[in-house]
């Protein structure tokens, strides 16, 4: 949004239209380059933590829905995913199911709680994610609360795991991208800054909430069956978690809120960070990692993406003296014309 | 021939209070139909009824013919009765083209590409000539800029109605009459127009009828000249006449 002012040339479009394809070659060249199977299972899990950080910020950062319920559309794909799994369904079938399912439940849960705004939509997510973790620590068929390990009858490579997760991490970029220039993605700015302004302007803001919500329920779905597959073994406790729903929420929000690379940005430094504070600190690492989120907060509300944005802008200043107008110069330019007019 | 709005009865409560009471009236088409009343009097709150950002208690609204009085708002919208609101409610995080754009893709010409909605929004940002202003955050242009921002997004519906609710409220006498004539320009290209108004020199001057309400009811409705002279108009705005005041008249 504000890098827009500075009217970028055209091959830094091009340039920056280029990137994540490059990033994307990177990323798929990794496994090649021979790194340790640690090293892949911490990008596999930082993939995960991407695309559900996506999800939640499609209707968290780009339609101001703040939910903490979303470990229930986590919950259930992973169980989706892994009670397919083990009947003996393709893993592949099984990711589109546990992409289904949870959007099918974002409906049952969107229907009354979208009629609330603000902190009583929060609060309602937090009763509804509460309420499924109980039911699944209860629930037979999976296992209850010890959990259910999953018997595939497969040989396991870690490097399709790599694969999986980087594609959906992509899928979920590309789709987030699309929705925000689309016809969609201004409604759901629209909305999220005065919804009732919104319905003036001919937006049904209830119904664009709910098909978004079934987006992000998918993605986080998807996300959750990837790691239920991966995992092997998941249990109420974790995926049903009230902490995972706070993971889901905080990553955007570090990252930088309603802006797709920082929902990314979010997922990649909570991947790498809450990895190796839990093998460092095993004991204060939620403490560590509550301490870096509030400086992180306190310092750049806009998140990382916003700090990333600012430096790229002061390094890029002096280069801009002659000839090419300054966006101060040209804002003050307008307002003096104004000025001249009036 | 069918107005383009007929209102029968329309009330709303707050409580016990009776915010509008069995108010009823027809606007023919491209008519400049005004409004005026004291403080409190039941404007903005028969208009968000019209707009069906608040629902009627009792009574009918139709727009040419058709029941809309349970519609809401973004329906109101594709029938073609699209609002200002008396506080500007721009979308400030998004630049003026921006927040023209919505009401291009959700309007009634329900644009699908974005490419074609901006091209669109653009072209109505030129009719309030803010096009200046396109790409500038609408949070940082000034009030008469944000009113005419708010203008151009209902245009952007392409309504056959339009309510203005205090568009000139907060303007300079030569930003006001910059208004009016873009109110006339508007109703000249076709659209209807419902106006409301503080200021009743500004209603005088456009308007081809007027209705005066008070506390809620209809006090007088006609043409500004009838409404110039109505001894129950007077009343309500200057207090009984006595015999000092006799033969004054409002605006």
């Amino acid at each position: 949004m504000s890098t827009a002012v500075f009217a970028p040339s055209r091959l830094e479009t091009r340039t920056r239209a280029l990137l994540p394809w490059a990033l994307l070659i990177v990323l798929a060249l990794l496994p090649v380059a021979g790194l340790t199977a640690n090293v892949i299972r911490l990008c596999f899990i930082t993939f995960v933590w991407v695309t559900t950080s996506l999800g939640w910020n499609l209707l968290g950062g780009f339609t101001g829905q703040v939910s903490f319920g979303f470990a229930v559309f986590y919950g259930l794909g992973a169980y989706t995913a892994a009670l397919m799994i083990d009947r003996g369904v393709n893993p592949y079938i099984s990711f589109v199911a546990a992409g289904v399912i949870p959007a099918l439940a974002s409906f049952f849960i969107g229907l009354p709680t979208f009629r609330l705004r603000g902190p009583y939509f929060a609060i309602a997510t937090i009763g509804v994610s509460e309420a499924t973790r109980v039911i699944m620590n209860n629930l037979s068929i999976t296992g209850g609360a010890s959990g259910f390990r999953i018997m595939e009858h497969r040989p396991f490579r870690q490097v399709e795991h790599y694969y999986t997760a980087l594609a959906m991490a992509a899928l979920a970029v590309a789709a987030s991208l699309l929705i925000t220039h689309s016809k969609f993605g201004i409604a759901l700015k629209a909305i999220k800054q005065d919804e009732d302004a919104a319905a003036d302007l001919g937006v049904n803001p209830y119904a664009h909430k709910l098909a978004i919500h079934a987006v992000a329920a998918a993605f986080t779905g998807v996300a959750g069956g990837v790691f239920a597959r991966y995992a092997a073994f998941i249990y109420p406790q974790g995926v049903f978690a009230f902490q995972t729903s706070v993971y889901i929420l905080l990553m955007p929000v570090i990252g930088g809120i309603a802006t797709v690379w920082g929902a990314v940005l979010g997922g990649v430094v909570f991947g790498v960070v809450e990895e190796q504070l839990v093998a460092n600190f095993p004991q204060i690492h939620l403490l560590l990692y509550g301490a870096l989120l509030i400086l992180i907060i306190l310092a750049e509300p806009e998140g990382l993406a916003g700090l990333l944005g600012k430096l790229f802008r002061r390094l890029r200043r002096p280069k801009r003296k002659n000839g090419d107008t300054h966006p101060g110069s040209r804002e003050a330019e307008q307002v003096l014309r104004r000025a001249g007019r009036g | 021939m069918t107005p383009i709005l007929e209102v029968e009865k329309l009330s709303r409560y707050f409580g016990g209070l009776a915010a509008v009471k069995d108010v009823s009236f027809a606007v023919q088409e491209q008519q400049i139909y005004g409004f005026i009343g004291p403080n409190g009097a039941g404007k903005t709150t028969l208009f968000s009824m019209i707009a069906g950002s608040l629902r009627a208690s009792e009574g009918h609204i139709r727009s040419r013919g058709e029941d809309v009085t349970a519609s809401p708002p973004f329906s109101r919208v594709k029938s073609g009765i699209a609002r200002t609101h008396q506080i500007v409610r721009p979308f400030r995080a998004m630049t003026v083209l921006e927040n023209v754009q919505v009401a291009s893709h959700f309007g009634r010409r329900n644009i699908t590409r974005t490419a074609a909605a901006r091209e669109h929004a653009m072209q109505v940002l030129a009719r309030v000539a803010l096009d200046q202003r396109a790409d500038t955050l609408s949070a940082n242009i000034s009030l008469g800029e944000q009113k005419r921002l708010e203008l151009a997004r209902a245009l952007a519906t392409d309504p056959e109605l339009l309510l203005c609710d205090e568009i000139c409220g907060g303007l300079s006498p030569t930003e006001t009459n910059g208004m009016l004539d873009l109110l006339r320009q508007i109703r000249q290209a076709g659209t209807t127009v419902m106006y409301v108004e503080h200021d009743v020199k500004a209603i005088m001057a456009v308007c081809d009828r007027v209705m005066v309400l008070n506390y809620g009811q209809k006090l007088a409705e006609g043409s500004p000249h009838e409404i110039q002279n109505n001894p129950a108009v007077i009343e309500a705005y200057l207090g009984k006449a006595g015999g000092r005041k006799r033969g004054r008249s409002i605006a």
